[in-house]
């Protein structure tokens, strides 16, 4: 309990220290995670927040109404903004600025940074919005009254549908629906307009009912709580009574008075209210925590409504935004002064925002109207453009930029202002409706190269950026609009996508000051399997405990790890659930070589040749795939799916593993557009695994996310997959277990693979098993039990011809001139005739191309000549493929010392001689001496002889016993005596050798 | 005296400087590594393209032993160092020390929780430090760092299951890493010794160190022994030194002895041992190098070991080993130690020696044969058996054995002729 207190307190720091029990806390995110796709907003439906000035003018009459006791209980109504991950924002806000040097801002600003800057907005707003059109105050008045019933009158059936619990908040807002019809067309028209159409729509005395609500008391307190809070009894049986109108139409209640909230929201000034709030939101946690005892099933539609409702899209303020989107957030409050935000950029030498092409000079990102340049251009050349300022300024000169003419003022972009460090920009990581109605957003900054601890590094471009590991929640006030941060990829393809375009490559760690590159594949996985894991959940109406507890450890463990210094030092290797401090690992400079290098063809040919590398396209195992297709597809429709267990077979390097992978990468696309039914996927490699038994901990693990021992993980699975108990959500899915080297699970009484193997065919186990080794006999050895359950489906993957290996080669070098045909063929065909393995073709040509390289960038070094061939050619291949193949035993022997190649041909001659394989030292050395007198060679003792032969020995050429044994020592030769006398026949020192051999 | 003090410390000094460099493998490889077709190059260029194009590599160095595979390979990881400082960390790991899976693994993960200063626990499981290491091939990989392992006696590795190649091979070749795995062996059919899945994923580059040329020696000893000019050294000393040096290398009598020297192991490792051992012979008062420092230096190292022995050794125990060598003359192929004290008896019946002796001084200078590794039991079997009942072998040819007794001075006439006979 200390620890969670310990971890509470260090969220809430700079707001409220809550005592509230955390369990609670989380299950109320658990719950919340009732996403809906898509809501549709205007402008006039959600107003600002921070530019509610007001409105909050039009509140204030109301305020006498409600007694001081009112206020607190009213304000108190988010409290399920005690999520974990609010109240961290202050600490990583200040870690941000300490990083930033921004010294501009009071302390109490920064610590929040949503409700002061809000605030000051607001204030500041008051001034301003009488000038601004898009506020203007008068207008307003009677607009913000009217947007309140609409989004009311909205938000009833999406809140029924909550209540009927089956997670399909989607379809309210489908567009079929008449609501949605409603809410689109309202978001076309001006507020005016809506409101009388609301006024036609048979909710209408609802709306106004609720609108009474609304002005009579913010909060609408379910039953129960009023129980407890005395303070507001009046209001209450307002509330009450309305209740039962309610209850009969729509039989929703605390959504709505969440909606009344959150239409009347107090914008709160100073920081000391919001603690107030916060204070009172853990009161009603509490309260509500009691609630939750007495009475269950309205706690229950309690819970429902008064969450955060999370949210896929959202469109607010004209814009749509999305999960994954990245904006422009604003910084500072005066940021606002200058929000007439140019759509276009101006041109740098007339100043005017026009039609006519533009072109952006690739060093000071400045633009230019192609006919204001002298000399005009007719149209935008290829590659780099530098504009002639900037390269005037490079020739050394003094440049001047045109002024712009009097009166008026170099409109700055968006773009500028964020590069400059005026502006933010984040990445929208979730999306959500507070309880109040506010909307907000997780963002996960990005930041650019002047505020790293390195600074800008020559290399970086203009427009890069870099995301950090820092995030912070938002109000979706505070989001100008999109921007478009890219990977390099779609950045080289983003020729013409307007001004505010970024890059973005690589990760930068806030605490460690480093860099990373972004794992774009691995990421977007990730959070598939997470939206995956959302939809799942909120499909289910009963969580059991131990998710809780799970989730709660694992954002324990987030902000564990997000906090720089953690109480608790883990070592890095030893694992529970992640490893500790490899965060820690990243470049403190991005190495230039990594940005600057233009890579050569055969350069890329190299990297697309790696076996690292998935290809696109996966040729010449269609059929194979298709049948593992049709296998997994079959056994997971298959409600029984009773003994399913496929047995694939091959050489090693053809493409087994890949292929499954594959298969089961089609399968899980499928799963996410919904036509197929989810399953969980559990991948093990029998030499990765320590002992054969460690494969139950392995599936046990990656089944429910617990460690535990073999023994007791062979236990849990037993029962659940042999006696059909449950032990964790997402039981009823199927498991597909794929194994790979099942060879090695094979143990003395093979009972790890028969206990796998048998629980497929148990009636409830819903477990296919897919099995990869290399031997097709591999079921026939073992015993009957084992082979009848597993040899009945079986793939066999045959090893490559030279076909379909030249096929796989070149689909990899598409688009690479960088081989010769003859070249690729050259090297498929070797490899099919020696293995058909996949990979050594691949590392084959990876070799030539690098063998090419080689010599390519050696001559360049020595003779500078321009006509270098920078083409992979068949002696490259060839040269390839002698270093792979050939046993580099020749070498060694023409090269060995004299002595050697006599003691070699020696045991040539001695094995003609007598016929015998093996021969003694004594014997050798006798034959050696006759050798020697009869060609007038110094015989060198025995002595001498016996460490050449040792020596000779090490190498391997020659197999001998330990040295010790002398006389008696047993030698053989370990290659053919062929070898030795093609290598020997023609030494030059020696050429009496040839006479022996 | 003080003249003498001023005569002596420059050739002090020369040999210090000659005998620091014998021994510092940076200073005899760095010659040898100009050219494109050298090893080093040739390993600079894999190693950095790993590096600098983000892919994984597998090599293998092959070669006797001393042909220079480690010494080259740290020259061009101390290079490679300089040049990309951070971005490359090195794992080393010894086939003798660490060829259980397990143990390897343990010494990875905290090597690598050594360089990137992390907390290493001792405990985890073999399942925990694989999984940390592909963690970390993938973080260092989107971090641009390239760990190289480096894996010395590379075929004791290449033994069992091969868990720890498989793992780190495979890691390779599916995570986005950069890595290198140097495995260095002696052994030419290391990569024969992999298992099939092993070597399917091994990438398969393959350095052969052969020895030099005879061009290369003669160059690579100019360059080890002559002394520098500018340095310390008074001018016209280092002038003569080299000059003397110069005569001595293109001796005739000279290139013979480096000809017989190197007949039996033709690589700079032995070289340089050889050279050091010359070095060291060096006359402090000449100041100079000989030709004679060579002589004596190879003559040391063309000892015969085991008439050495047999000079040491006793008349009885002559005794026994020519009584050893009747019997293998009347092809009794085995013998123990009371099949030899008959034939000893026989020999004293017939030609009653003066040294006769009793049986436990017999069995003494038995064992002390034993000892001297002069005879030796056919098999390791019958441990529990006691000495004399063991079979034994003579383990010193009958020629050697007759070149010993001709050269041992008190060595009774008669022992002579029973060889003979």
């Amino acid at each position: 309990m200390g620890g969670k207190d310990n971890v509470s307190r260090q969220f809430t720091y700079p707001l409220k220290t809550t005592h509230r029990p955390l369990p609670i806390c989380k299950t109320l995110k658990k719950k919340s995670k009732i996403a809906t796709n898509f809501v549709t907003f205007t402008k006039q439906q959600y107003t600002k927040m921070p530019t509610e000035t007001p409105r909050k003018q039009f509140q204030s009459p109301k305020k006498p109404k409600q007694s001081p006791n009112n206020v607190k209980s009213q304000s108190s109504t988010p409290s399920i903004h005690l999520s974990p991950q609010t109240p961290q924002l202050p600490l990583r806000r200040s870690s941000r600025r300490s990083l930033q040097l921004f010294t501009s801002k009071t302390v109490d600003e920064m610590l929040d940074l949503s409700t002061p800057r809000k605030a000051l907005e607001a204030l500041d707003g008051i001034g301003k919005c009488s000038g601004n059109n898009r506020k203007g105050s008068s207008v307003r008045t009677p607009r913000t009254l009217k947007c309140k019933f609409n989004e009311e009158d909205r938000e009833i059936p999406e809140m029924g549908k909550v209540g009927e619990g089956n997670g399909e908040v989607e379809d309210a807002f489908c567009p079929v629906s008449p609501e949605a019809l409603e809410s689109k067309k309202r978001k076309k028209g001006l507020s005016e307009e809506g409101s009388v159409k609301m006024g036609k729509s048979p909710k209408c005395k609802l709306n106004e009912d609720l609108g009474k609500l609304g002005e009579g008391n913010g909060d609408v307190v379910s039953p129960e709580k009023r129980k407890k809070g005395l303070r507001n009894e009046e209001s209450v049986k307002t509330r009450k009574s309305l209740r039962c109108k309610l209850s009969e139409e729509e039989m929703e209640i605390p959504d709505l008075g969440k909606l009344g909230d959150a239409t009347f929201f107090p914008v709160s000034p100073q920081a000391l209210e919001s603690k107030k709030r916060k204070k009172g939101g853990e009161k009603r946690a509490v309260t509500r925590a009691m609630a939750t005892r007495s009475l269950k099933k309205v706690n229950k539609e309690e819970k429902k409504g008064r969450k955060r409702v999370y949210y896929k899209k959202v469109v607010y303020d004209g814009g749509e935004f999305e999960v994954g989107d990245d904006v422009y957030v604003k910084r500072r409050e005066d940021a606002s002064s200058d929000d007439e935000v140019p759509e276009m950029e101006e041109c740098r030498v007339c100043f005017k925002v026009g039609r006519g092409v533009m072109i952006e000079c690739d060093d000071c990102l400045g633009g230019f109207h192609l006919k204001c340049l002298t000399p005009p251009l007719k149209e935008v050349p290829d590659g780099d453009w530098v504009c002639g300022f900037c390269q005037a300024r490079k020739l050394g000169k003094d440049v001047e930029f045109p002024k712009p003419p009097e009166g008026k003022k170099r409109v700055r972009t968006l773009r500028e202002k964020l590069l400059a460090s005026d502006l933010w920009a984040a990445r929208i990581e979730s999306l959500w409706k507070e309880v109040d109605g506010s909307y907000w957003f997780r963002g996960r900054w990005y930041i650019i190269p002047e505020e790293t601890a390195s600074g800008r590094q020559p290399h970086n471009l203009k427009r890069e950026l870099y995301r950090t590991n820092d995030f912070a929640d938002i109000e979706m006030e505070s989001i100008i609009r999109h921007c478009n941060v890219m990977s390099p990829k779609e950045y080289a393809k983003a020729n013409d996508q307007g001004d505010d375009v970024f890059l973005c490559e690589y990760e930068y760690d806030i605490q460690w000051h480093s860099f990373k590159r972004l794992a774009e594949i691995d990421n977007d996985e990730d959070g598939e399997c997470a939206n995956g894991d959302e939809d799942w959940n909120s499909c289910k109406e009963d969580d059991s405990d131990t998710d809780e507890d799970m989730e709660y450890e694992e954002e324990n463990e987030r902000n564990a790890h997000a906090r720089p210094s953690t109480t608790h030092q883990l070592a890095a290797n030893s694992r529970k659930g992640r490893f500790f401090g490899i965060q820690k690992v990243g470049t403190k400079m991005i190495p230039e070589h990594v940005r600057c290098h233009k890579q050569t063809e055969l350069e890329r040919a190299k990297a697309t040749l790696l076996l690292a590398t998935l290809p696109k396209s996966l040729p010449c195992r269609n059929k194979e795939m298709e049948e593992i297709t049709t296998f997994v597809k079959g056994a997971i429709c298959d409600d029984q799916c009773l003994g399913r267990c496929l047995y694939i077979h091959g050489v090693p390097g053809t493409g087994k593993t890949m292929s499954v992978l594959a298969v089961m990468r089609n399968i899980k696309s499928e799963v996410d557009a919904g036509s197929i039914r989810p399953y969980c996927f559990v991948e093990v490699n029998g030499l990765k695994l320590a002992a054969p038994e460690n494969i139950y901990t392995v599936i046990y693990e990656a089944l429910t996310g617990h460690r535990v021992s073999w023994k007791k993980a062979l236990q849990l699975l037993n029962e659940r997959f042999s006696d059909g108990k449950k032990i964790a959500k997402g039981d009823d899915r199927p498991c597909i277990l794929l194994i790979d080297e099942l060879d090695l699970l094979v143990t003395r009484n093979q009972s790890v693979l028969y206990n796998i193997l048998d629980w497929p065919t148990k009636p409830h186990s819903k477990l296919i098993v897919i099995g990869i080794a290399n031997t097709m006999d591999l079921p026939e050895k073992l015993l009957p039990r084992i082979s009848s359950r597993m040899g009945i489906q079986r793939l066999c993957f045959g090893p490559y011809n030279y076909q379909q290996l030249q096929e796989i080669i070149s689909s990899r070098l598409k688009g690479i001139d960088a081989f010769e045909k003859q070249a690729v063929e050259f090297a498929s065909r070797k490899v099919a005739a020696i293995s058909g393995d996949a990979r050594r073709a691949l590392e084959i040509c990876r070799r030539a191309a690098e063998i090419a390289d080689y010599n390519m960038k050696n001559q360049i070094s020595s003779v500078n000549s321009s006509t270098v061939k920078d083409v992979v050619t068949m002696a490259d291949v060839d040269a390839a493929i002698q270093e792979m193949f050939q046993a580099p035993h020749v070498q060694v022997m023409k090269s060995c010392s004299k002595l050697s190649k006599i003691f070699l041909t020696a045991m040539v001659y001695e094995l003609y001689k007598t016929g015998m394989g093996e021969t003694t030292f004594e014997k050798l050395a006798m034959t050696f001496s006759c050798l020697c007198t009869s060609n007038g060679e110094a015989f060198p003792g025995w002595d001498t002889l016996l460490k050449v032969g040792c020596k000779l020995g090490e190498c391997r050429i020659i197999l001998c016993e330990a040295g010790d044994r002398h006389r008696v020592q047993k030698l053989q030769l370990n290659f053919p005596s062929d070898d030795v006398a093609f290598a020997l026949k023609d030494s030059k020192d020696l050429p009496w050798l040839a006479k022996y051999l | 005296m003080g003249r003498e003090k001023e005569k002596e410390k420059p050739s002090e000094k020369a040999l210090n400087l000659l005998r620091s460099r014998l021994s510092d493998p940076n200073f005899i490889f760095r010659p040898l590594s100009d050219s494109p077709d050298s090893n080093y190059s040739k390993l600079k260029f894999i190693i950095s393209t790993s590096v600098t194009e983000a892919c994984n590599n597998s090599i293998l160095l092959l070669g006797p032993r001393g042909s220079g595979k480690v010494a080259v390979l740290e020259l061009v990881l101390s290079d490679l160092l300089q040049q990309y400082p951070e971005a490359i960390s090195v794992i080393r790991l010894n086939g003798l020390l660490h060829s259980d899976d397990n143990c390897a693994l343990k010494e990875i993960a905290r090597q690598l929780c050594m360089e990137h200063q992390l907390l290493f626990s001792k405990v985890a499981s073999f399942d925990d430090n694989s999984q940390f290491m592909i963690a970390m091939l993938r973080e260092c990989g989107l971090a641009h760092k390239t760990i190289i392992f480096v894996l010395d006696e590379f075929d004791f590795f290449a033994q069992g299951k091969q868990r720890l190649l498989y793992s780190l091979l495979d890691a390779m070749q599916s995570v986005n890493s950069q890595a290198v795995v140097i495995g260095v062996s002696c052994r030419l059919d290391v990569d024969q010794l992999l298992e099939k899945r092993v070597r399917s994923r091994f990438s398969h580059r393959k350095l052969l160190f052969l020895s030099p040329s005879k061009e290369d020696t003669e160059r690579f000893m100019e360059h080890i022994l002559s002394l520098p000019m500018d340095s310390s050294l008074p001018h016209n000393y280092a002038a003569e030194f080299n000059g003397r040096l110069k005569k001595i290398l293109s001796d005739e009598r000279f290139k013979e002895l480096i000809d017989t020297y190197l007949s039996f192991n033709f690589t700079i490792g032995h070289l340089v041992r050889f050279l050091f051992q010359a070095v060291s012979y060096m006359d402090l008062n000449a100041g100079f190098l000989s030709l004679g420092n060579f002589k004596t230096a190879l003559s040391s190292n063309q000892r015969q070991l085991k008439l050495e022995s047999i000079r040491d050794c006793s008349v009885l125990e002559l005794y026994m080993m020519v009584c050893m060598k009747r019997l293998e003359v009347k092809e009794q192929t085995s013998y123990n130690f009371y099949s030899v004290m008959t034939e000893y008896k026989s020999i004293h019946d017939s030609f009653q020696t003066s040294d006769y002796y009793a049986a436990n001084v017999c069995l003494r200078a038995f064992e002390h044969l034993l000892q001297c590794q002069l005879i030796s039991f056919i098999d390791n079997k019958g441990h529990n058996q006691s000495v004399e009942f063991r079979p034994v072998k003579l383990l010193i040819s009958s020629a050697e054995l007759h070149q010993g007794l001709k050269s041992y001075q008190q060595c009774p006439a008669i022992l002579l002729k029973l060889m003979d006979r």
